[in-house]
């Protein structure tokens, strides 16, 4: 295992610095807010799940054990674990009261409504299978490498390059009309 | 053979396309291992330009979502909820001085005084009164001394 950027900082909020806390969630704050927002699509969850995996971090810092494993992949396992239960309730939810009109994503006439491409993108995003959006969002957007990606998802580096691919595809061709260039080979 | 010599002879086209279209058109983001291979095999072959090139529309569609922003509301929650110094200023200097072993020691030093000046001060007391008793038993020739002293 490389070394740990956070080891030293992790120590030092162990001890109740002042100014370590602060740089630790300047630090790790905005990543577990967009790993659960990305995750979850939803503002006011991911905030909650955010400050949940901030404040299971305070507890850990003291008791926190260097070599094991590296701060920021155990923090990225907490939120992640928050976002599935969360995921989890959506789909008892779902089950026991379907919807009655299911969101199919934007289609070729809604497409043209949609003028924002960021919000486009969000929606494809979100329209994603989970475990597609999950290698997505650990890979692309929290850049963790892909043995990290793969350790935290419990699959193999193959499985998790597969899952990528064919996240990749189906964004391709939900985003084919706001990217023409990026309509893959 | 080195593992990149092994890696190399396997990075054919399909690998390379195949790499691009999970982890898209910057090789930084790629598997470490294959990063090398890579590059010399896209300096070999111009044509796989276009394989990034295609990727890298759709990172760029990628980055055009939303960046979350840490509201202020959220930031303060989770600082209040922060670990706190274990302990103030003052106690800090004093355990780093071995302070609170010397003051223990000057606590417990006081305290054996205080018994000590006390035993010698009921002795200083009840010495004059003693004193009286064996006087005033000396004039009484039947008493012994042992009976007013105990």
């Amino acid at each position: 295992m490389t070394a740990d950027p956070d080891e030293d900082l992790v120590r030092r909020v162990g001890r109740g610095e002042p100014a370590a806390v602060q740089a630790l969630v300047a630090r790790k704050l905005p990543r577990m807010l967009s790993l659960a927002r990305r995750m979850l699509g939803d503002e006011a969850e991911a905030e909650d799940v955010a400050q949940e995996a901030m404040l299971r971090a305070w507890r850990q810092a003291p008791k926190w054990k260097p070599g094991q494993a590296k701060f920021d992949t155990w923090l990225h396992r907490v939120g992640l674990n928050l976002c599935y239960d969360r995921l989890r309730r959506r789909r008892e939810i779902a089950t026991a009261a379907p919807p009655e009109q299911a969101d199919e994503g934007p289609g070729p006439d809604r497409g043209l409504l949609a003028a924002d491409t960021a919000v486009r993108v969000e929606a494809a995003l979100a329209a994603l299978p989970e475990r597609q959006r999950e290698a997505l969002v650990l890979c692309h957007y929290q850049e963790l490498s892909n043995i990290e990606a793969a350790a935290l998802m419990s699959v193999s580096v193959e499985a998790l390059e597969s899952l990528l691919s064919r996240g990749r595809r189906a964004l391709r061709a939900a985003l084919a009309d706001l990217a023409p260039g990026a309509g893959g080979r | 053979m080195r593992i990149e010599d092994e890696t190399m002879s396997r990075m054919t086209r399909e690998r390379f396309e195949a790499l691009a279209d999970a982890w898209g058109g910057d090789l930084r983001r790629w598997p470490e291992a294959e990063r090398g291979p890579a590059e010399r095999l896209r300096a070999a072959d111009p044509a796989l330009a276009g394989v990034l090139e295609s990727a890298d529309a759709l990172d760029a569609l990628l980055h055009a979502a939303p960046r979350p922003v840490v509201s202020a509301a959220l930031r303060d929650r989770v600082l209040a909820a922060a670990p706190k110094p274990r302990r103030g200023g003052f106690a800090r200097w004093a355990v780093g001085r071995n302070l609170g072993w010397s003051l223990g020691a000057g606590w417990a030093a006081t305290a054996c005084a205080g018994v000590a000046a006390g035993v010698l001060l009921t002795h200083y007391i009840t010495a004059d009164a003693r004193a009286d008793a064996v006087l005033y038993q000396a004039g009484l020739s039947p008493v012994d001394d042992t009976e007013v002293l105990g």
